[in-house]
């Protein structure tokens, strides 16, 4: 029960007025990230960065972390009563949300929506408040080659587990880490892919990259795609909130089953994403109103929800505990936690505790605060998404071009953003996954770092990856999930030939 | 002008290949192979720029090979739901992407040269006046409006300072 007294200490951090109000800002900022279309959390989060690197780290985390509640939280807005997702881990809210919106319930869809993510952002940060000082003890034995592995274990479960083409996640992770090793090397001291050009010494900040990749090129998509704000209309009662929130504990079984998905994708970095999509075919499958699925179900509507949000805060249980983001945005804020002067990992728990268990103990508040908050501006986010996109998009372009130049105040890299936007805007439409790019540009560092120290202390040969049981399971784990679209795609192939073979 | 998924498809692949290709070249000149101090600085980017040559092979192979592959099938392997007809990008398509990101460049470039709330100020202009069609002078007060709002976000709240340009300087607002 040592994890008790501690964040207890961590609730007297965050709950003074002052964190509580930075709180309340971070959630609000963080639902008009949500709602807006071609402005997420990853991209928002990296926006704020810039303007609290004089803050207290503690405080600055809080807020980061807040926007990101919030981001999630607005999403759903968005996907219920426009039928447009505000976040790419809210698509699968759209299935139920918006029909049953339709019908007449919009009420009871935002309501049913937001009390199961706030059940699930709160299962997710129960898990990391019982886990995270046992793994960060656990990581506290590791050495080079361990980390090595787990980095190595995190990108081949983004190549393994992601769906989509393989080959894409790797070209995706592999620009990341090319985009990371930019600058000087920090072992040998030289320049590396500069080609001479000096404003590359410094290297390309992941702020950027998520900035391009994230912001200007979903923009970009969203002009593309030529969006339409034709919502439905929300009238707010307190009775029909209430008379949803009773029939909650009717769904225990959908919501235990779909925070649990959402746990496992968080910590292994699958992402909200990819979690709100599993938990919605999951839900679909198993409940025994499936056939109603798509039509306005509540459980289809539950599913993705608590998924989605138990996988957004254990994302960050893996960035605390082992220094590997689970998600895109623990990713940008893992860098953030760099750039404070803080080193993630398990030594943070034992350097910085008051640090950990105040974020921790922000959470619940945080989400808590989030429900509440993202309730009561429906009518008002409803009526900022009746402004046209012609005039919303152009406001988001200045604040990512702002965004880009308040990261190290150079132009340069207000034309890298442009750039990365672009590449962005051909990606998303070409469905390579973006996260794992994103993780590799904050990794790369760590992950050659500790790839070269092994290979040092090994004198050369990849043997010492396989000499420990630990470092040598984990490989093994890695290999296997590099392997896997390959395994799933030969065993389709002998099962769909033997199919075949019994028709005939 | 029209450009299909697999045209696309390809170019970006041979563009990532290239980016590999590019990658493995500058490594070559940090050195890429073993000294007495381990692997060279070059070592671990080479790795890199091998296997985005390898994953972007994979791509474009995969690519061409749709065609070959009926559409049934296709479906079934869970592959993207690309409808045939609807190309990557057509004209339509190109003009509308190019008349919103164009003027973020140019955005871009004046805020370069004159300072970031001289670029955004014509900018947000020429989006409510050209791009959205409305009034000038509800264009002039937006653009006002937008200024002010940064300006006192950027400047006072969180005191980051903003390019100022040298027309600012002129005016004795650094």
């Amino acid at each position: 029960m040592g994890n008790f007294g501690q964040l207890m200490d961590g609730f007297a951090i965050a709950l003074t007025t002052h964190h509580i109000l930075i709180m309340v800002f971070g959630v609000l900022l963080g639902l008009v990230v949500g709602v807006l279309p071609g402005l997420g959390a990853p991209n928002g989060v990296s926006l704020l960065m810039p303007l609290t690197f004089t803050m207290e780290p503690i405080s600055a985390i809080i807020l980061l972390t807040s926007m990101y509640w919030g981001a999630l939280f607005g999403g759903s807005t968005t996907s219920i009563l426009f039928n447009i997702p505000g976040e790419p881990s809210s698509v699968a809210t759209t299935f139920d949300g918006h029909p049953m919106a339709k019908q007449g319930q919009a009420v009871r869809a935002l309501t049913l929506a937001f009390a199961s993510a706030g059940i699930g952002a709160l299962i997710g940060v129960l898990v990391i408040t019982l886990m995270s000082g046992w793994v960060a003890n656990f990581a506290l034995r590791f050495g080079s080659p361990e980390y090595f592995a787990v980095y190595f274990l995190a990108f081949a479960s983004f190549i393994g587990m992601a769906g989509g083409s393989p080959f894409k996640t790797l070209v995706s992770i592999m620009l990341g880490l090319a985009a990371g090793t930019i600058g000087m090397d920090t072992i040998s001291g030289e320049g590396r892919l500069t080609f001479g050009i000096n404003e590359l010494t410094a290297g390309i900040s992941f702020l950027i990259v998520v900035i391009g990749l994230f912001g200007i090129g979903e923009l970009l998509v969203t002009i593309d795609e030529g969006y339409k704000f034709e919502g439905v209309k929300a009238k707010l009662s307190l009775r029909e909130i209430f008379r949803t929130l009773a029939e909650m504990p009717r769904y225990w079984v959908t919501i235990l089953r779909s925070a649990l998905i959402g746990c496992w994708m968080g910590i292994t970095p699958g992402g909200p994403t990819a979690a709100s999509f599993m938990s919605y075919a999951l839900g679909r499958r198993f409940s025994k109103r499936g056939w109603n699925f798509g039509k306005g179900e509540p459980e289809g509507i539950i599913s993705p929800e608590t998924a989605d949000h138990s996988a957004g805060s254990c994302a960050l249980l893996p960035m605390l505990a082992l220094g590997v983001p689970g998600s895109a945005t623990a990713a940008v804020m893992m860098g953030g936690l760099m750039i404070w002067g803080l080193s993630p990992g398990p030594m943070l728990f034992t350097s910085q505790p008051d640090f950990v268990w105040g974020l921790i103990a922000s959470m619940y508040a945080g989400n808590l605060i989030a429900v509440v908050l993202v309730l009561a501006t429906v009518p008002l986010f409803a009526f900022i998404l009746r402004a046209p996109f012609s005039v919303v998009g152009p406001l988001i372009a200045i604040i990512c071009v702002i965004g880009a130049y308040t990261v190290a105040n150079h132009v340069f890299d207000i034309w890298l953003a442009l750039v990365f936007g672009l590449v962005g805007y051909v990606f998303k439409k070409l469905s390579y996954p973006l996260a794992p790019f994103v993780l590799a540009v904050v990794l790369g560092d760590k992950a050659e770092d500790a790839f070269r120290q092994s290979m040092l202390s090994s004198g050369g040969t990849l043997r010492v990856f396989f000499e420990t049981p630990l470092v040598a399971t984990m490989m093994t784990i890695g290999i296997f999930l590099l392997l896997l679209p390959l395994i799933t795609r030969v065993f389709g192939a002998v099962f769909n030939s033997g199919t075949k073979r019994g028709v005939a | 002008m029209k450009i299909s998924w697999k045209a696309m498809e390809v170019v970006t692949a041979a563009a990532t290949g290239l980016i590999g290709a590019v990658v493995c070249y500058g490594s070559l000149e940090n050195g890429i192979a073993w000294n007495s101090s381990g692997p060279e600085p070059g070592y671990f980017p080479f790795g890199i720029g091998c296997l985005i040559m390898l994953g972007s092979v994979g791509t474009m192979v995969q690519a061409l090979m749709k065609r070959s592959v009926a559409p049934v099938t296709a479906s079934a392997t869970g592959g993207e739901i690309v409808d045939d007809d609807e190309p990557f990008m057509d004209t339509r398509g190109f003009r509308t992407v190019a008349l919103f990101f164009l003027p973020i460049v140019a955005m871009a470039a004046i805020s370069v040269w004159l300072g970031l709330y001289i670029g955004m100020a014509l900018y947000i202009f020429y989006a409510m006046r050209v791009s959205a069609g409305f009034r000038t002078s509800t264009s002039l007060l937006t653009a006002a409006i937008v200024v002010a709002v940064n300006f006192i976000v950027f400047e006072k709240l969180f005191m980051v300072p903003l390019l100022k340009g040298p027309i600012l300087e002129y005016f004795g607002i650094y």
